[in-house]
């Protein structure tokens, strides 16, 4: 189980003329991953779901607030003593073309770190071999083809799997799968998100995916989470099959809007929600970070900053998902199936 | 759907492109033939080693070594057959009357100029006498897809966000009037909301402007929303070529069945969905005869070993495949 609590992280750009410039990333956000669990990050880019990503498997420092892995909270540790908890979280690149070192086999880009592993964890040497060609299996590809390869070799999905692999030789409780599928060929993508729901049954391994891609995050397997992240701030958080079928915050819905319609076996939803301007016009700091940009704004939004709850506004009714918005109000916004 | 009579048709006849690779010329397009009707928006889908960017480059005659066009022709109205072109009528012809968008436009344009010096350098080499005229119309369309023209112009690529790079890769392919307008993969690499922007823009601009519009892409949802003909390419060919809700409502050909069954989606049963079986084949793979879809086919037959389906068409569109004879189209009620 691994939680973060108000957790914020500010970038500051290298000054020009103008002098620096302070970017927030995160906006003191709360999360939790459950053993075996499923959480997606999801929202346009640079609305810092990379960064908290990277945060959590402690590849990014953060300025404020606390992450606490099985009940051992990281701001008493020092450097070295975190170590240890965040080898549990493990990355999964964006990338298969760049995440492997392209004059290594397979076999030495396994070897490496099972290597390190066996040492940690006193077993012999001959352990090595072997648990790379289990490895292998286990992310379904056959290790009699692959490991004398070099990544060139092998198809973009093939060597994805690989690198889901490498992260595996570390006994992982968590995979931080950042935008996993968006470079695999689309007839293949169903197969790493069905693997990655695999790991997950079978493993017990918890899964944080990153994606700009709401549809993708219902494949992931049961009981998922998801938390729909704009401008550094959770906007809306609830299990992933509620929030695509019933959301309630307008950026919710303005994203499930923009996704296309395939004609012919879909009809649009009744109610779309469109932005009322492109996201980099509309920077406002004060009140709600979307009210520029949302078609239901009031004053009160321009003024002040809703935070996340179950509320459910004026004259409205309480949420089964949390939401910062102090109008919540559900519209069918995704494509409905055309029936026969 | 516009079926202006200003808008040339392109039909695209038997066309071959092959590769220079260390194991002999290998076919990257294979006999495609291809009709745009005019006024129509088609999205050409196909995943990687489809063929479809070297189709498209084909329209330009633009296929650069170690590619070449070893046969077919490329007609468009007025024009004649884009493959007999060469030297200065060639250049002419790309931007004049075949308007072409890059894959990525992020990167196609020169970082050291503005947006307006790269127009004039346009303009100015293809001839344009009013170069005011020229910048009005650049401006004109730059408002009409949401932008202020003058700053636009004004900006270096690296002040323009994606959604707007994208947008001024629009503008250049039109601003001098070209009725055939190709565009690879438009939305790759854009967020979804400003993705749905640019694809709400693309029908719009084609609708006003009496174009025939070419849409590449590997994202079937990018297509799904604008295109008024869906063709879907694999290994070099067009296995099916129709109108769009019929292709995805009711696909022939196994390859479009098993891929629409392959979209991540946000409604339907999870359960009915699942991935492709092997992998899309690359030049150096793919079969030298018959069927190229047959490793990955459910409904592989003796006669997909060694014959290539001809194409033939079944309920106003075309299909090639030899089971397709036999109607078993993906059932609607699984999307339901």
């Amino acid at each position: 189980m691994i939680t973060g609590t108000a957790i914020t992280k500010t970038f500051k750009q290298r000054g020009n003329v103008l002098g620096k410039r302070e970017v927030p990333a995160l906006r003191g956000v709360d999360f939790a991953i459950k053993k075996g669990g499923a959480v997606s990050f999801i929202g346009e880019s640079g609305c810092g779901k990379t960064t908290l990503g990277r945060i959590i498997a402690g590849l990014e420092t953060y300025d404020s607030g606390e992450i606490v892995i099985d009940d051992v909270a990281m701001s008493g540790l020092s450097h070295r003593h975190r170590q240890p908890y965040f080898r549990r979280i493990q990355l999964i690149h964006q990338d298969p073309y760049s995440a492997l070192n392209p004059t290594r086999t397979i076999h030495q880009t396994l070897e490496a770190p099972l290597r390190l592993r066996a040492r940690q964890t006193g077993r012999p040497r001959s352990w090595v071999d072997a648990r790379a060609e289990e490895l292998l299996s286990l992310v379904g590809i056959d290790p009699g083809y692959v490991l004398p390869r070099y990544p060139h070799q092998l198809s973009g999905g093939m060597r994805q799997r690989v690198v889901i692999a490498r992260a595996l030789t570390m006994d992982p409780e968590v995979l931080v799968a950042d935008e996993a599928v968006s470079m695999i060929d689309v007839s293949l993508r169903l197969g790493i998100l069905g693997l990655l729901r695999d790991l997950r049954e079978r493993l017990g391994v918890s899964v944080l995916f990153i994606t700009h891609d709401i549809a993708t995050a219902r494949y992931i397997g049961d009981e998922g989470e998801l938390y729909v992240i704009y401008r550094g701030q959770v906007v809306e958080r609830g299990s992933t099959e509620t929030i695509i079928a019933d959301p309630v915050h307008p950026y919710t819905q303005s994203l499930l809007s923009a996704i296309p319609v395939l004609h012919g076996l879909e009809r649009p939803g009744a109610e779309q929600v469109v932005p009322t301007e492109a996201l980099d016009e509309a920077q406002a700091d004060e009140g709600c970070l979307f009210t520029r940009r949302c078609p239901f704004s009031t004053a009160r939004c321009e003024a002040e900053r809703p935070v996340l709850g179950h509320d459910g506004g004026e004259g409205g009714e309480d949420t089964e998902q949390l939401h910062a918005c102090f109008h919540p109000r559900s519209r069918s916004v995704i494509p409905q199936g055309v029936r026969a | 759907m516009s079926r202006d009579s200003a808008a040339p048709e392109v039909r695209i006849r038997d066309l071959t492109v092959v590769y220079n690779t260390p194991a002999g010329e290998l076919p990257a397009v294979s006999h495609v033939s291809l009709t745009l009707t005019p006024g129509t928006i088609t999205g050409v889908v196909g995943e990687s080693g489809s063929g479809k960017s070297t189709l498209a480059l084909s329209l330009l005659n633009a296929v650069q070594p170690p590619g070449r066009i070893a046969e077919g022709s490329v007609e468009i109205d007025g024009l004649g057959d884009v493959l007999r072109l060469d030297g200065e009528d060639l250049r002419r012809t790309r931007g004049r009357k075949v308007g072409y968008v890059f894959q990525a436009a992020q990167n196609s344009l020169n970082p050291l100029k503005t947006i307006g010096k790269q127009l004039l350098d346009l303009g100015r080499s293809h001839d344009v006498e009013d170069l005011r005229a020229l910048v009005a119309d650049a401006k004109a369309l730059l408002s009409r897809m949401g932008l202020d023209g003058a700053r636009v112009l004004d900006s270096h690529q690296h002040e323009l966000s994606g959604g707007m790079r994208q947008r001024v890769g629009i503008m250049l392919a039109l601003v001098l009037n070209a009725q055939v307008v190709v565009l690879d993969e438009p939305t790759t690499a854009l967020d979804m909301i400003t993705q749905a922007t640019i694809l709400r823009i693309i029908r719009e601009v084609h609708e006003e402007r009496a174009l025939t519009t070419l849409v590449i892409t590997h994202d079937v949802g990018a297509v799904a929303e604008v295109a008024d003909d869906l063709a879907v390419m694999y290994g070099g060919r067009v296995v099916e070529h129709g109108p769009i809700a019929e292709v995805l409502g009711a696909p022939r050909h196994p390859y479009t069945q098993g891929l629409i069954r392959a979209i991540p989606r946000l409604s339907g049963d999870i359960s009915l969905a699942r991935a492709l079986p092997g992998r899309p084949p690359t030049l150096g793979t793919l079969p030298a005869a018959g069927c190229v879809f047959r490793e990955r086919c459910e409904k592989r037959m003796e006669i997909c070993e060694t014959v290539e389906p001809a194409t033939a068409t079944y309920d106003g569109r075309s299909v090639a495949c030899h089971a397709a004879g036999r109607p078993a189209p993906v059932k609607r009620r699984e999307y339901a």
